[in-house]
């Protein structure tokens, strides 16, 4: 387990949210009955790109139970418009209307409210305002947007160019010149959507009275929401009260401050009434934030052995039309990290981020998800180019412990990671050289398997130097508070926002660690931006290092106020002769420990009503309150390992098999670590093979309904195994890394890989996603196995010399 | 827009509620009938967490108009196990860690104690092809597929 | 989504529902399980502006010998028909089409009158009936008329049903003795809508075909039965060289419709495969 001896923290304990969730009794932002609340709807634009001429609401407000009806017009006057612009070079800053005025930019954008008395209602007064567009040419690939004679998506930007980044470490061109080859790859990934099945939806409570706004809302990141949201409807922070309640889902897209949401908060206001909204299934397609349509190229300058001497990277993104969040992101994230755990000094890279007449891109679990697909395939090109091994290349690139800690051409410092050893731990559970046999003798069969390889660098808890540098707004730090209330149960809380990963459960490992009481003991209570302190909230991995290492810190804090009350209580002169074991207060005894009598209980009963017994100036209560700026950057890692049957004739694909090997350091809960590793592969497989918002020539959204929009179910997904290494960072509070993204570019990566491996003896690869029955066919169409490039083909599948 | 009377028999008690036909029995069985356990996923009948029983069988009910429901009866969630007294499948589920968010769970919970009821010794197989009518977005459906096993082999030791 | 508002009618009779039927369409509908039709009035795709619910019709639902034939209820669940043992018996196809419909949850709801009304071009009972020479009972009020499956689907979601009329049953000719049959689909996921589907009925005697019945669902407007290829069978031995002769031929002359997301040749592809895996299946099962 844990390479430290804990008592709590990797405990294997069930989670403590279950009960109510397995039992129908959780609450969700739609089970809230809110009296009186009225019901909004959106009416949206049928168009991707239009002006808009004319609103008339006559009709459809003369239906009963219709209130009201609102345009652009009256949230313009009510609300600020969102202005994005950090002061980062190469980015453009661009703002939005709250609800648009005089321009719709993708199919579905909203362009009114409608609020009645019930939903059906609202639906139906919806169906009869009258909007006059006057459509206009849509941008509606990259490419388009690259060409400066394209449609302005945003008229106050010179182009579509939204964001252009690039940098270059050491000589890349010289490396290129000299190389011994010089192997080009490309990696075409498809628009996506996060689909939580819980849809996004909110209500406002407006109190006239107290001129304050109560906003329930499923929110991953409370504060920041809460900040943003006063500021947009120029109320002061403190008028503000947001509550997320239990949330089906986020990942990721439940992190901006959308529209619609805000839309629903002005009209409340407004209206002096409660209105919800909840999002309905087709909405979310159509108009919640999307992610993922990037086109990358490397070039790699290899030596014979397939050393990577040299790496170029070019990235285009299809942003969408409006920036929930910076574009600068991906080069950010993604050109920083790319290199992994592989030595490449020289190294350059040029990203792209235009806008288009989609929905605007949010960040979904992994934004940076194509990085590991990226590197590992342009590794696989190599072997294949150069005739091989593909581990072998892998083996001759990577940094070992030795080399640790490593600082990455761009920068980054990889430290206290295991690359290598989840790599031949991987190797070893799937057999490699077994594998390969079994490889040849089935495509002898007319059996066509592969195998993919993809190791995970994974940024997992970003610090505040890291959110300055890339303009993120906000800090890196995570707040946290325990209280032990006078009968000795616990309370704490951090910033976090729950949406379905136990945090419940895993912080009270946290906290009883700390303490050193039970996690039963212990309730951590989130989401409610009165009761939470201040805190970034739920991105990327953040939650076990920035949540779950503040709020040890902070218990252990805690600690030792309760022990120097206890020493005195027992008339001790040195509180490390004590120790507190699940609330019993102990005390040494030689080599031994000693139960003293005393418990937390009797400590906290004393700080609350005898504070006379307390130390000389000791203040009374035993609350506590801690900030914690994480590093600037914390990694975990991962290889995963794919297998997969290709049928050639149809171009159907069954994952045989899927290995992991992770290291994710301390683990507050092995239980849900697991969970989430299951999870981040199942999106990244269904990712890559089934997932794609498809958009046409016109900008008509084509996946309108689950029906269109494939996610994988049961029946498509393997077994994971999965094996744990727990090596700890030394710079985190009890050696946490966190994790929850990795996995989605693991499994990319894996299974990108795996496909390619399968291919390669008809002499082509797949290099769009999603993989598709269709796709592979068209690659397969018309070709012979056996055609197999470069001198070197029957060495291919035996392994070249083994470092 | 014309409301009528609807008497639903739901968990074993009739409820008596004014609606349109057209309302649906997902927000019927939420808003009319006070039971928030049933949740809405999609209402096109592909996710499955509106999963109810009627009649015992499984039944998505953003695919029912309430009104239709007249006459039958209606099992949701809240009907399966209480705090502290779990079904053998939400008990195996628990102990499986095979929920996260808990959104589709009520759907497959009600899904399972019919399969399992008609299906008492399924392998993997039919396992994952009953559960495929349900999407998670959360778990990768394999700790689900473990706790389903695990209950239906405590509930053929029980029997 | 919610739907648009309708009225609603519940009869409790056959006549009933004829009468309401004649009363309203073309604008009032019928609803059985609804799997179809109310993901399509929840979107506000479909709006009718009555809603006549059979779900009460239920001696509509049944499966019984007529003979040589296999009666089955209009509104027989395709949970039943994939578990009946009459089916089963009599009209294996047809349950094992039954079988991979959908989910577990939507077998229990739809209804074989559903899905054939519905005439969606990959759905598998249409694709059955078609390749079985089913023929349909339908009726209205104060008449009725029997229908050859052949007849009956003319285009996508299209059916040579009048508004008015209602399917009452579907008679599948039984299954003979030395006759295997074998249903193969190939979709995205489990339980989608095939892009392609095949059946396939193969009769022999002491190794020799008597009688080829096929059918390919998903690649046109409707399903087809090609029955010239299949006229060619007979005399022929049923060895794994005639079941790929069958294969390709059912890809040259299956009639496809092109696609943006499915290219026609890719569908020819998919049907040469699934002939070639229903068939080889039917003709293992008789050899065994």
């Amino acid at each position: 387990m844990n390479a430290q001896a804990f008592r709590h923290i990797g405990s294997h304990v069930p989670r403590k949210e279950d009960e109510r969730l397995l039992t129908g009794r959780g609450r969700y932002i739609d089970d809230i009955a809110v009296p009186g609340a009225l019901h909004a709807t959106f009416v949206r634009s049928p168009h991707a790109h239009a002006r808009i001429r004319s609103i008339d609401a006559g009709e459809a407000l003369q239906r009963p139970g219709v209130v009201a009806i609102f345009t652009g017009q009256d949230l313009a006057a009510w609300t600020t418009r969102h202005r994005m612009a950090p002061p980062i070079d190469g980015l453009q800053p661009v703002e939005m209307d709250t609800i648009p005025v005089s321009k719709v930019r993708f199919q579905g954008d909203p362009v009114a409210c409608v609020v009645a008395a019930d939903r059906y209602t609202a639906e139906d007064a919806a169906e009869l305002v009258q909007v006059e567009y006057e459509a206009l040419p849509a941008v509606t690939s990259m490419w388009q947007a690259l060409d400066p004679a394209s449609p302005l998506v945003d008229e106050t930007l010179p182009s579509n160019l939204l964001s252009h980044q690039h940098a270059t470490h050491g000589d890349v061109a010289a490396q290129m010149r000299q190389a011994h080859r010089v192997v080009e790859s490309e990696f075409s990934q498809q628009r996506q959507t996060h689909l939580p099945i819980e849809t996004r939806g909110c209500i406002a409570v407006w109190d006239e009275g107290r001129q304050h706004l109560t906003f329930h809302v499923g929110i991953q990141v409370p504060h920041p929401y809460r900040t943003t949201l006063a500021a947009r409807l120029r109320l002061a922070e403190s008028q503000v009260t947001v509550i997320s309640p239990d949330v089906g889902g986020g990942f990721g897209q439940k992190i901006a401050l959308y529209r619609e949401e805000l839309a629903v908060a002005a009209i409340a206001r407004h209206l002096k009434r409660p209105v919800r909204w909840r999002e309905d299934r087709l909405e979310n397609l159509l108009a919640s934030s999307q992610a993922r349509e990037d086109f990358v190229r490397t070039r790699a300058a290899v030596d014979a052995q397939g050393r990577v001497l040299g790496l170029e990277l070019e990235i285009v993104e299809d942003f969408g039309a409006y920036s929930f969040y910076p574009g600068n992101y991906l080069a950010r994230v993604v050109a920083m990290i790319l290199t992994g755990p592989y030595r490449i000094r020289h190294y350059g890279y040029d990203v792209k981020v235009l806008l288009s007449n989609k929905v605007g891109n949010g960040p979904m679990r992994a934004p940076m998800s194509i990085t590991s697909w990226v590197m590992e395939g342009t590794l696989d090109a190599i072997a294949r180019e150069l005739a091989l091994d593909p581990v072998a290349v892998r083996r001759i690139n990577m940094v070992g412990a030795a080399e640790l800690p490593y600082t990455m051409a761009t920068g980054e410092v990889l430290a206290d990671i295991t690359p290598r050893e989840t790599l031949e731990a991987v190797l070893a559970a799937v057999g490699y050289e077994a594998f390969r046999e079994r490889q040849r003798a089935a495509r002898e069969q007319g059996v066509y398997l592969g195998l993919g390889i993809c190791s995970v660098v994974e940024s997992t808890t970003y610090g505040s130097k890291f959110y300055k540098s890339a303009g993120i707004p906000g800090s890196g730090h995570e707040a946290a508070w325990v209280r032990i209330e006078p009968s000795g149960v616990v309370n704490a809380s951090c910033g976090l926002g729950a949406t379905g990963q136990g945090y419940e459960t895993a912080l009270s490992n946290a906290v009883a660690e700390g303490l050193g009481t039970t996690p039963a003991n212990v309730r951590i209570q989130l989401g409610h931006t009165d009761v939470a302190p201040y805190g970034m909230g739920s991105r990327g991995a953040r939650g076990g290092t920035a949540g779950g290492g503040t709020l040890y810190l902070c218990a252990q804090e805690a600690r030792a106020k309760v022990l120097a009350i206890a020493a005195a209580r027992l008339g001790l002169a040195d509180p490390g002769e004590l120790r507190m074991t699940d609330g019993r207060i102990e005390r040494r005894a030689g080599a031994q420990w000693q139960d003293s009598g005393l418990t937390l209980a009797d400590v906290a009963r004393t700080a609350y009503l005898d504070p006379l017994m307390l130390p000389p100036g000791m203040a009374p209560g035993l609350e506590f309150h801690l900030a914690y700026e994480p590093p600037p950057m914390t990694y975990s890692n991962s290889t995963h390992a794919c297998e997969v049957r290709l049928d050639p004739a149809t171009g159907a694909l069954r994952i045989e098999r899927y290995v992991v090997a992770e290291d994710c350091g301390t683990v507050l809960s092995p239980v849900v670590v697991e969970g989430q590793q299951h999870g981040a592969i199942a999106m990244g497989l269904s990712g890559a093979l089934f997932e794609h918002v498809e958009y046409d020539q016109q900008g008509q959204n084509l996946s309108g309904t689950l029906a269109d929009y494939l996610v994988a179910t049961a029946c498509e997904l393997p077994k994971f195994e999965v094996i744990s290494m727990h090596t700890p960072n030394r710079a985190t509070p009890a050696g946490v890394k966190g994790m929850a993204e990795g996995g989605v570019m693991g499994a990319l990566g894996a299974v990108a890989n795996a496909v390619n491996d399968a291919l390669a003896p008809f002499g082509v690869t797949a290099s769009r996603h999603p993989l598709t029955p269709m796709s592979l066919r068209e690659l397969l169409r018309g070709r012979r196995p056996g055609v197999a490039p470069g001198p070197a083909a029957a060495e291919a599948s035996r392994p070249a010399t083994i470092e | 827009m014309d409301q009528q009377s609807i008497t639903l028999t739901v968990n074993g008690r009739n409820i008596e509620f004014a609606a349109e036909p057209r309302k649906l029995l997902s927000d019927a069985l939420r808003e009319d009938c006070g039971l928030t356990g049933t949740h809405v996923g999609c209402e096109h009948g592909v996710c499955g967490a509106c999963t109810v029983l009627v009649d015992g069988q499984p039944v998505r009910a953003c695919l029912t108009f309430a009104v239709q429901m007249e006459g039958h009866e209606i099992s949701t969630i809240e009907s399966i196990g209480e705090h502290g007294a779990l079904s053998p499948l939400q008990q195996a589920l628990h102990e499986t860690h095979g929920l996260q968010c808990g959104f589709c769970t009520p759907g497959i919970v009600m899904t399972f104690e019919a399969f399992l009821r008609a299906n008492p010794d399924p392998g993997e197989d039919e396992i994952r092809d009953a559960l495929s009518g349900n999407l998670c977005r959360c778990t990768g459906y394999q700790n689900i597929v473990a706790a389903i096993r695990l209950a239906a082999a405590r509930l053929r030791e029980a029997a | 989504m919610k739907p648009a508002a309708f009225q609603y009618l519940r009869p409790v009779a056959i006549e009933d529902a004829l009468r309401q039927l004649a009363r309203f369409a073309p604008e009032g509908k019928l609803i059985a399980g609804g799997q179809s039709l109310a993901p399509m009035m929840n979107m506000r795709l479909a709006r009718p502006a009555q809603l006549i619910d059979l779900n009460d019709l239920t001696e509509l639902a049944y499966v019984k010998e007529a003979g040589e034939w296999l009666r089955v209820g209009a509104l027989t669940r395709h949970q039943r028909l994939a578990a009946s043992p009459l089916v089963q018996r009599h009209c294996p196809l047809l349950a094992q089409a039954a079988q991979t419909i959908g989910h577990y949850a939507i077998r229990q709801r739809g209804t074989i009158g559903g899905s054939l009304a519905h005439a969606d071009p990959a759905a598998q009972l249409p694709l059955v009936a078609v390749t079985l020479g089913a023929r349909l009972q339908l009726r209205r009020q104060g008449g009725e008329r029997t229908v050859d499956a052949a007849d009956f689907f003319l285009s996508a979601m299209t059916t040579a049903l009048a508004a008015d009329e209602m399917i009452e049953w579907i008679e599948f000719p039984k299954a003979r003795p030395g006759e295997a049959a074998a249903f193969r689909l190939f979709n995205r996921r489990h339980g989608d809508y095939a892009l392609v589907a095949a059946a396939a009925t193969v009769e022999c005697e002491g190794g020799t075909v008597q009688r080829l019945r096929l059918g390919v669902g998903g690649a046109a407007a409707v399903p087809q039965a090609l029955r010239a290829l299949a006229g060619t069978a007979r005399g022929r031995l049923a060895d794994d060289g005639w079941v790929a002769e069958v294969a390709q031929a059912a890809a040259r002359q299956v009639d496809v419709d092109e696609d943006a997301r499915v290219p026609a040749q890719y569908r020819r592809e998919l049907t040469q495969v699934l002939v070639g895996r229903a068939l080889g299946r039917a003709v293992a099962d008789l050899r065994a």
